[in-house]
């Protein structure tokens, strides 16, 4: 077709693709880490074997989460450049990742005093990520109207606040959880639970809907507030539901395994450059396309320093910076919009 | 924000922070930095001439009512200068260098011997008693807890050694290193440190600790008393030697945290958990 | 094209657009104050003034966009805020000034954007979809352009991929907002023809923003003037483009002269 639609086809082959690829990813991801399996032994599933235990509980649910955090952070990624016009938009930028480290820090160094059980920290960190997507789209609103500009302001002084308190909480503790509080926050995505592996699941999967849902609405908005209400979108329950969806994926990602930057931002841009701008492609292919980075760097994260860890946000952060930096300069090197 | 508090808890701590030399005079006012060096100084009897502390310092009690001047890792200048120290006792951490300073630069005199080793601890009591004025009650100390510290060693003495894992952290899972100070006890207490050498608190992925299969898990991070019984994160590992035989702990491990008159009590909680047996 | 659909229940005598005593205050500073205008189906109006004197704010509050905060604007009949907008976005079109894109859209893909307000549910577009954008590109001569980046391409084209994204909305009423000012002199009178074309064959409505008194006296049949926020003068281009009515509106001297083919000329006059 000359004019280049996004037909069906294409959503279905473009998302094969990476679906398969993010398939191969999984599965091989699952194979590789510090320790040699004794793969006759890997498949007991009584679990008497560490071989077992090795790959059903601690591989395979970090591997499914891995998946599922890259996934979540690049589609919201996604939508919130969209929401804000803005191609350097990160999906921790409007205040709900910070909130949620804070609330989520608040429980970590509380929690002998609250008898903790594994799950106070994320379900605290949720609420904390919800509380603050309620504050900062209330503190947006002006006059029953809920600008773009206004959200991405509120949204950093309340990243700054709260990251002020955060430095505030790690002077006062001991050395110790400072310490704890530290790594918390660097990220990790080590888990042995199902249960948490399956929630995660299900709470990102109400936000990814919510999010395809409105994915044409998205082109829109990204015209500008005025441009997309000319097109017939109702600008302001857009932007809120896609500010809502938007949180939702960030804070159930935060909750469980803390700050991990550069996927939100870097991710949609290299699926841009492959299959255009066009949302309702975007949004499934910035999905598996983040599933499958961080599935890789998270294995590179948990096998490159023999039986210690690097925080997967560093490795992240590693590729994500030159690339980044890459990208920018490429696209400045066009003429300009 | 982040780098902020990563640079911090990064800088190592630094080397004998000593000022030139103590006073020669038994000085009447002291202020401690540190809650080892509280718990020492009333050890030493010099109790009554600690003025003030930081905010961390409670143990014995009675500190409790003391002023405080600052954390142990930012305290006070200005507080300390007010309480007219004779001498400011402390240990050296990455926040209270400048403070040093500080207090140097106005004629305080500061003493802050590093307890980064275990085998340093005699040296620091004595630094620490000379410091106050009482030597002779600095080397009955070192000796007390020399001994004290033997007896437990000869309990565990010949025993082999079981696999040990200490955990500070679960989620992540941050463990106890063999070049750490508690890391040093672990070793002295008859275990083989299962966490990646080298590390002083090393980021364990977890496959590698059920790769290297654990007698006892000691954990720091699962509530105030000691207590048995995995808790569920623990539990779902069940191929480990320490799930199957019930060996999980909860620890509480402020006391042995403190290089001071408390550690020999520590340390024996610490070999009675990787030795039960020693002390039926 | 297709034929332009009536919209339901809509009194088909009154005008297409009525603005009752509108008035517009962004914040304390009104910028339109109790205007009333009538635009029929199959007008072609121009809307020109002094910088500041509210046109792209009445756009603006005939596009719905902006919510008029005293009066009321009718769209076929209704109350233009009792519709909801893809209703309206089906109706009507607005080709703005200037348009900050952010993503590396294609020119085949933003023109399909416009075809938004048609889509059923969450769908792709259908070959009907297509066909129409097609054809909008074809018209606005930007076809060949389909598989280019926006951000290649010179103020001009960018200008006519987005009338031709207006156009695809299939609408009935066409709002643009000084939309030759970044056009060579071929290309802008290729999209006035192509209005006066549609204008013509298919009674598409234009209301369009001019600076350029000339042109607008050769295509539009009608010219209001604003002034401060209010209407200077409303009518014919041979009543309207007087000089003493230029000169008050514009507090400028201008010297107006009808050419051979009847047409005025509007050109200021230098200062001696």
């Amino acid at each position: 077709m000359a004019v280049g639609q996004l037909t069906r086809a294409r959503l279905v082959r473009v998302n094969g693709v990476l679906l398969a690829m993010l398939a191969v990813s999984v599965v091989a991801a699952a194979a590789i880490g510090p320790v040699r399996i004794d793969w006759r032994r890997a498949f007991d599933l009584s679990l008497a074997s560490p071989d077992a235990v090795i790959l059903f509980r601690t591989r395979i649910p970090r591997v499914l989460m891995a998946a599922i955090v890259g996934g979540a952070l690049a589609t919201a990624g996604a939508a919130l450049q969209a929401l804000l016009r803005n191609p350097l938009a990160d999906p921790h930028l409007l205040g709900v990742s910070s909130g949620a480290a804070l609330a989520g820090v608040c429980a970590l160094v509380l929690r002998p005093v609250l008898l903790g059980h594994t799950l106070v920290v994320p379900a605290a960190a949720f609420a904390g990520a919800l509380a603050s997507m309620w504050i900062v789209v209330g503190l947006s609103r002006v006059d029953r109207r809920l600008e773009s500009y206004t959200l991405l302001l509120v949204g950093v002084i309340y990243n700054a606040f709260a990251g002020a308190l955060l430095m505030f909480i790690n002077s006062v503790v001991d050395f110790y959880q400072a310490h704890n509080v530290l790594f918390w926050l660097m990220g990790s995505l080590g888990t042995t639970d199902y249960t948490v592996v399956g929630a995660l699941a299900l709470y990102t999967l109400v936000g990814l809907v919510m999010l395809l849902a409105r994915a044409r609405d998205l082109d829109c908005l990204s015209l500008g507030d005025d441009r997309a209400a000319e097109l017939g979108v109702r600008v302001e329950r857009a932007r809120v539901v896609t500010f809502v969806a938007a949180s939702l994926l960030v804070g159930a990602v935060v909750s469980v395994s803390g700050m991990i930057g550069f996927v939100g931002l870097v991710i949609p841009h290299l699926v841009r450059l492959r299959t255009g701008s066009d949302h309702r492609l975007l949004l499934p292919a910035s999905y598996l396309a983040g599933a499958i980075f961080l599935v890789w760097a998270d294995t590179a994260a948990r096998t490159a320093l023999g039986g210690t860890e690097m925080p997967v946000g560093v490795v992240t952060a590693l590729c994500g910076a030159p690339f980044f930096v890459y990208l920018l300069r490429r696209e400045r090197r066009r003429a300009g919009m | 924000m982040l780098v902020a508090i990563a640079a911090l808890a990064a800088l190592p701590a630094r080397a004998d922070e000593a000022s030139p030399s103590p006073r020669p005079t038994v000085p009447a006012r002291i202020v401690s930095l540190a809650p080892s060096v509280t718990e020492t100084l009333f050890a030493l009897g010099a109790g009554p001439r600690v003025v003030a502390v930081s905010t961390f310092c409670d143990y014995p009690p009675e500190v409790r009512s003391l002023p405080k001047i600052g954390s142990f890792v930012a305290p006070s200048v200005e507080a300390i200068i007010a309480q007219r120290p004779d001498v400011v006792i402390g240990a050296p951490s990455p926040g209270n260098h400048e403070a040093a300073l500080a207090l140097e630069r106005v004629g305080i005199a500061v003493v802050a011997p590093d307890p980064e080793h275990l085998a340093a601890m005699p040296d620091v009591i004595r630094t620490i008693a000379a410091a106050a004025g009482v030597p002779d009650e600095g080397e009955r100390l070192v000796a007390r807890i020399e001994r004290e510290m033997a007896a437990v060693r000869a309990r565990v003495a010949g025993l082999p050694r079981r696999r040990v894992l200490m955990a500070v952290g679960q989620d992540p899972l941050v463990g106890v290193g063999d070049t750490s100070f508690i890391g040093e006890l672990l070793a002295e207490a008859g275990a083989t440190n299962v966490a990646p050498p080298g590390v002083p608190w090393p980021r364990i992925t977890l496959e590698y600790v059920v790769a290297r299969d654990p007698e006892v898990i000691i954990d720091t991070s699962m509530g105030t008393e000691q207590q048995s019984g995995a808790s569920g994160f623990w539990q779902r590992l069940p191929s480990l030697a320490a799930v199957r035989d019930g060996r999980v702990y909860a620890f509480r491990s402020d006391r042995i945290l403190r290089p001071g008159p408390r550690l020999p009590a520590g340390f024996e909680d610490l070999a009675r958990l990787v030795h039960p047996e020693a002390w039926r | 094209m297709t034929v332009r659909e009536g919209t339901e229940g809509e009194d088909l005598t009154a005008p297409l657009l009525d603005l009752e005593r509108v008035s517009f205050a962004y914040g304390r500073h009104v910028a339109v104050r109790e205007l009333s205008l009538h635009v029929a189906e199959g007008e072609m109006l121009a809307i020109a003034g002094p910088n500041g004197s509210g046109k792209s704010t009445l756009l603006g509050l005939l596009s719905g966009v902006r919510r008029p905060s005293g009066g009321v604007v009718r769209l076929a009949g209704k109350d233009l805020s009792a519709y909801d907008r893809r209703t309206v976005a089906r109706t009507v079109a607005v080709v703005p000034q200037e348009s900050a894109i952010a993503f590396p859209y294609r020119v085949g893909e933003m023109v399909l954007i416009g075809r938004a307000p048609h889509l059923k549910g969450i769908g792709l577009e259908s070959a009907h979809d297509v066909a129409v954008a097609e054809d909008a590109m074809r018209r606005t001569g930007v076809l060949a352009l389909a598989d280019r980046p926006l951000g290649e391409l010179s103020g001009g084209e960018r200008q006519r991929v987005i009338v031709a994204r207006a156009l695809a909305q299939e609408p009935r009423l066409l709002l643009l907002d000084e939309p030759t000012t970044f056009l060579d002199l071929r290309h802008a009178i290729e999209i006035l023809d192509l209005l006066a074309e549609l204008n013509a064959r298919e009674r598409l409505t234009v209301v369009a923003v001019l600076h350029d008194l000339t042109i607008a006296a050769m295509y539009f049949r009608r010219i209001a003037f604003l002034k401060e926020g209010a209407l200077a003068c409303d009518g014919p281009a041979s009543e309207v483009l007087t000089e003493p009515t230029l000169r008050s509106i514009f507090d400028a001297d201008v010297r107006v002269r009808i050419d051979e083919d009847g047409l005025p000329l509007v050109r200021p006059r230098r200062r001696p």
